[in-house]
């Protein structure tokens, strides 16, 4: 059975600045790597393979760099990788990105389990993982914050923030997980080392039939919020300070409530 | 335990330099660095010459991103309310291959180990180098994150303080004669604005250096460099001056102090300062070095004490690259012996030896002593300052001939000992 698990390449988000002037963020230049709630949906994956055996695929769609940043995923115990790579597919819109991971997937065997994150770290739109079932017509569950499987059969708590939901579906399933799910592994450093000889396939998109029409989402801004501070200074001595200083947060509503 | 050719703690500049040329050659080779990724904790000041490294990692300068080819050097002494700067500029400097070049580490020390990862090398990022293994006196790997790794050789390119040295019993305690502390910081500018300020064309850049009341009179200088959108600024301070003269300040306070006066305030004005870095510089020249191999451990870069100060400007980079170079040849002659001891190991030691690492070490062995006089960072510039002053200030009295101005400043004792300081630096 194949445990496929969907990442994606995104900007190291602790690496991103921004920029003061115009409060976007400066992404040039920064380290990629694998998306947070991924590393939830990878070490899932791991765990379920322990215990039932098969292997974790890592799938991925993006740039060239994904020969780089798939280590990662393979370091973190994935037993191989598919990439599809082209220059467009970085940052192309969740319907490419999903007919591209869906043709891989299905082109390459047995479907046991699909795991995404419940959202990228970057754009966090959360389509991918249902596109994904849509197009392999799979039943799929998604924000599970816990997962069993049993024989053909998956149990899974989904978390809907004001309540739980605990539902059970037969494999082939997709399946994407919130990042309370467990604790992602740091990859121990032979891991690492061996991550760069475990077999890796890579398609273009046009080898898996998958057209990348022109973007149907233009974005309008991107910036930081706007931090409005209120600057007061306080220089009048501790004991004066104290006073001031308690009668400010007082005004704004911030104490005594 | 999993074994491997070489091992390299550290991927700063030495570090790379041995992996890429060991990648090379076919040589399965390991690089292991606490940082998130190659150049993230390295700092410099910000100026690398090409000239003397071309030779040692030959196909990698064309593309090689670094940030302006110095066209315009300059000096400026600074006393507490005046300052007085020198410009030099060079046609010859904008001639290619250019000789000198700014660079930021975050930038080439990345693309470096790209390369390096092209060539085969192995890098593993985020991961500190904890012990070192020992079996019968000789190094046979490391442990990081609790793993032991085997290698038939590993390099020391961990940077100045080498743990690495250390747990292999190669470093003797360091004096605080022999270290300095720099402090730098990136400010970014808009390119247009940054040539504007500086009087830059294209790709052109400036290189300027500090001395005097910066340092209240401690051992240091400060420097700006010219990037393509941004300078860095900072300033270098020799440790046991800042122990022992009092009264004691903090370094960071220096900083805030030279950012503040007004021949800096407009240059890096609007800028938006991105990185902030502190480091400690081995500055011991010839005496401060270290052993440099041993039975299964070679040591290169500041780890090795390959940093020299050149009066106010310190250079480390080249030293680095090329030691980090001759420690892979030598453990390629060590491979074809198979033998990984100190006595074949020591012909890294020959090669230094035969290059202009070492030869620039015995010229200028005597530079730390000579510098380490705080005439030059407190009497010199203020007398240079005050003289000016003198000659260019006209009062509404007769003005004094230029000869009586110059004996006004300089009695016959200072010209004495300005003599005796020229004198010893004519050693260096
Ligand atoms: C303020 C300042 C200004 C300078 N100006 C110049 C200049 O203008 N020109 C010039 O040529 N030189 C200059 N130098 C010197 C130059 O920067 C250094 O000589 C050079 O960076 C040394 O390179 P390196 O590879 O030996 O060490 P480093 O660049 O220090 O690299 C050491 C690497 O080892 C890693 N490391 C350390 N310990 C471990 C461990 N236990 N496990 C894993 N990894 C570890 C570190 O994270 C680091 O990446 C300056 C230095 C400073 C501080």
């Amino acid at each position: 059975m194949n445990i496929y698990v969907c990442v994606k390449q995104t900007v190291d988000l602790q690496q991103v600045r921004i920029r003061k002037e115009t409060r976007e963020p400066v992404l040039d230049g920064v380290p990629l790597t694998i998306g947070n709630i991924d590393k939830n949906a990878l070490e899932e994956g791991v765990r379920l393979r322990d215990k039932l055996g098969g292997k974790v695929i890592g799938v991925s769609a993006g740039s060239e760099e994904l020969n780089d940043t798939i280590k990662e995923a393979l370091a973190m115990g994935a037993d191989e990788a598919i990439m599809i790579i082209a220059p467009e597919l970085e940052g192309a819109e969740s319907s490419t990105v999903a007919m591209a991971l869906a043709k891989a997937i299905e082109k390459t065997g047995e479907i046991g389990i699909i795991l995404l994150g419940e959202g990228s770290s970057d754009n966090y739109s959360g389509q991918v993982g249902p596109r994904i079932a849509e197009i392999l017509d799979l039943p799929q569950i998604t924000y599970v914050s816990s997962l069993e499987a049993e024989g053909n059969t998956v149990k899974a708590v989904r978390n809907l923030e004001d309540c739980f939901e605990t539902v059970e579906a037969e494999m082939p399933v997709v399946v994407s997980v919130v990042s309370e799910i467990n604790e992602p592994r740091i990859p121990a450093v032979t891991q690492i080392l061996k991550a760069g000889r475990k077999p890796k396939q890579i398609y273009s998109p046009a080898e898996l039939g998958v057209e990348i029409a022109g973007s149907q989402i233009k974005t309008i801004s991107n910036l930081a919020p706007e931090q409005d501070r209120k600057r007061l200074l306080f220089q009048e001595g501790v004991g004066q300070d104290v006073k001031s200083l308690v009668a400010a947060l007082e005004s704004e509503g911030l104490l005594g409530r | 335990m999993d074994k491997f050719d070489v091992i390299i703690v550290g991927a700063g500049l030495a570090g790379l330099s041995a992996a890429y040329v060991l990648a090379k050659e076919g040589i399965e080779v390991v690089i292991i660095e606490r940082g998130d990724y190659p150049g993230a904790k390295n700092v410099t000041g910000g100026r690398l010459y090409v000239n003397p490294v071309r030779q040692y990692l030959p196909d990698i300068w064309d593309d090689a991103p670094l940030e302006r080819h110095v066209t315009n050097e300059m000096v400026t002494m600074m006393s507490p309310d005046n300052s007085v700067s020198m410009r030099f500029r060079s046609d010859k400097f904008d001639q290619k291959p250019y000789h000198s070049y700014t660079v930021l580490r975050a930038t080439f020390d990345r693309w470096l180990a790209a390369q390096a990862e092209k060539a085969g090398a192995m890098l593993v990022t985020k991961n500190r180098v904890d012990d070192v293994i020992k079996e019968q006196g000789k190094v046979i790997g490391v442990v990081t994150a609790g793993e032991e790794l085997g290698a038939d050789v590993v390099v020391a390119c961990d940077g100045v303080l080498s743990f690495v040295a250390e747990k292999a019993g190669m470093i003797v305690p360091g004096q605080p004669r022999n270290f300095a502390v720099g402090l730098k910081e990136v400010i970014e500018l808009p390119r247009t604005t940054l040539e504007d300020r500086f009087g830059l064309t294209g790709d052109e850049g400036v290189a300027q250096m500090f001395m005097g009341s910066l340092t209240q009179g401690r051992f240091g200088g400060g420097f700006l460099y010219t990037n393509k959108a941004s300078v860095s600024l900072g300033m270098v301070v020799g440790i046991r001056d800042l122990i022992e003269r009092k009264p004691g300040v903090e370094v960071h306070l220096l900083l805030d102090e030279f950012k503040e006066r007004p021949e800096i305030v407009p240059l890096i004005k609007g800028g938006e300062p991105v990185e902030y870095s502190a480091h400690v510089i081995p500055e011991g020249g010839l005496a401060g070095l270290t052993p440099l191999f041993g039975d299964g451990i070679l040591v290169a870069g500041d780890a090795a004490g390959f940093s020299l100060n050149m009066g106010i400007t310190v250079r480390g980079m080249e030293f680095a690259i090329a030691s980090g170079v001759m420690a892979a040849r030598a453990i390629i002659e060590a491979r074809a012996k198979n033998d990984f001891s100190a006595s074949t190991l020591s012909c890294y030691q020959q090669f230094l030896e035969n290059s202009f690492v070492m030869k620039d070490f015995r010229t200028f062995q005597h530079t730390p002593h000579v510098l380490d006089n705080s005439r030059f960072y407190g009497y010199y510039p203020q007398f240079a300052g005050k003289l000016l002053e003198d000659l260019y200030t006209v009062d509404s009295g007769p003005k004094a001939k230029i000869s009586d101005t110059i004996r006004k400043n300089l009695s016959l004792g200072e010209s004495l000992r300005m003599g005796k300081d020229l004198l010893g630096g004519l050693k260096i």
